[in-house]
């Protein structure tokens, strides 16, 4: 027995910006990202003893995924009002004001794109480009098969890319 | 390969999702097929837009800190989530070596009676090496632990930051040293803690000095009748060090 055994703080506490990410992007709006964020670190500490051995992310992403879409499904109505009142966070500061609104439109449009897709393509988009997850690993998070993760995220670029319009910025 | 083929593998060529052979052969397709070219273009446009828009939301301070008073409240009610769950294997095994060592330290130090004050700092910290037992307050920043201890004592114990140092702050909690009120402030170094438990205490200054207790090192000193005692069991030189630091901060 040595400081080798490291408690559910240290090993869960560094997840937290990623938990809160996808909550914040599944259910989108932030005070119910934060509770489901909450409510998942306490459903992670009272089974702590069956992440062990695995990966401690990906576990903690499952049981943020599962409790975010347990909450869609209980609020179904709430979730379709909150993408109107979706808070927006400020754009980043640079000097040349007219680029900055040209790329803060445009860093909406991708935001709105990516939050317009469904719930199954969203959080493979999220846990891809976001998280930098492996198949495998975004496997572990859904519970679904590899090859499924694929088709789903190839699904969902092509949904992205006809809403942005190939992808191709404001330069037009 | 068919065009039908390379389209659901120009994503896994794209996420480095494919082996050397894999990716030799989409690589082949897209030289040969403009039309799965272009839209092996259009999907890498998309990955370095949705990067560079950088679309990750950050949980709020406050979110931490109500995480972190949900787990001293679990941690105060330990038997609500006392099932059967608990006692796998692993946990009693760790249970028991805890017990196991907890009894033997003061069994293997009985000749150097000496000081019961180090002995049972040395076995507060390896209690609160089992999990959850580290810190009522959890946090890394050095001015959320402060406050926490403002009215729960009576006196103001320093919480350096030493995160350049590779002495990364955990957070507090309240002990009690020698009948007295003490901080309990912790770090962690790599994979080993260390407590530094601060204690107001009347006389002159002490210098350092390094105590082994059965493989945990103890180092306490006296400055501005305050009394220190920092315990781990990382490498005594790098105890110094962080000695060392606390006292110049």
């Amino acid at each position: 027995m040595d400081t080798k055994v490291r408690s559910f703080e240290l090993t869960m506490w560094p997840h937290m910006r990623a938990a809160y990410n996808l909550a914040r992007w599944l259910v989108r709006n932030d005070q119910d990202a934060e509770d489901i964020v909450q409510d998942s670190f306490l459903k992670a500490y009272k089974a702590q003893e069956s992440f062990r051995g695995s990966d401690s992310r990906v576990w903690m992403l499952s049981i943020v995924r599962n409790t975010a879409l347990d909450f869609l499904r209980r609020h179904k109505s709430r979730s379709v009002v909150s993408l109107e009142d979706q808070v927006h966070e400020p754009a980043d500061h640079t000097p040349d004001p007219e680029r900055e609104l040209l790329e803060s439109t445009r860093r909406e449009q991708v935001r709105e794109a990516i939050s317009h897709l469904e719930p199954e393509f969203r959080e493979v988009i999220v846990l891809r480009e976001m998280e930098g997850l492996s198949y495998k690993e975004i496997a572990s998070v859904l519970s679904i098969p590899m090859g499924t993760v694929m088709s789903r995220l190839s699904r969902a670029r092509s949904l992205l890319l006809v809403e942005l319009g190939g992808a191709k910025g404001v330069s037009a | 390969m068919t065009c039908r083929e390379a389209g659901p593998l120009l994503h896994a060529r794209l996420d480095n999702e494919l082996d050397m052979a894999g990716s030799a052969n989409i690589d082949l397709h897209l030289a040969e097929c403009r039309a799965c070219a272009a839209q092996y273009a259009a999907l890498e446009s998309l990955r370095k837009e949705i990067v560079a828009a950088d679309l990750g939301y950050a949980p709020g301070a406050a979110l931490e800190g109500k995480i972190a008073a949900q787990f001293s409240e679990e941690r105060r009610s330990p038997f609500r989530f006392w099932s059967w769950n608990w006692l796998s294997a692993p946990v009693m095994a760790a249970a028991l070596a805890v017990a196991v060592l907890v009894v033997a330290i003061p069994i293997l130090r009985k000749g150097n009676g000496a000081d019961a004050v180090g002995a049972g700092i040395v076995d507060n910290h390896l209690r609160a090496l089992q999990p959850m037992h580290q810190v009522d307050v959890l946090s890394t920043d050095q001015h959320t632990v402060k406050p926490w201890f403002q009215g729960k004592i009576n006196f103001s114990p320093p919480v350096p930051d030493l995160t350049k140092e590779d002495f990364v702050l955990l957070g507090g909690r309240l002990e009690v040293i020698h009948q007295q009120p003490a901080a309990a402030i912790v770090y962690r170094r790599r994979q080993h803690i260390v407590s530094l438990y601060v204690s107001p205490s009347q006389g002159a200054d002490l210098k350092p000095e390094l105590r082994d207790f059965g493989g945990y090192h103890l180092l306490h000193w006296l400055q501005n009748n305050m009394g220190y005692w920092a315990v781990s069991d990382v490498d005594p030189s790098d105890l110094r060090t962080f000695g060392d630091l606390v006292r110049s901060n």
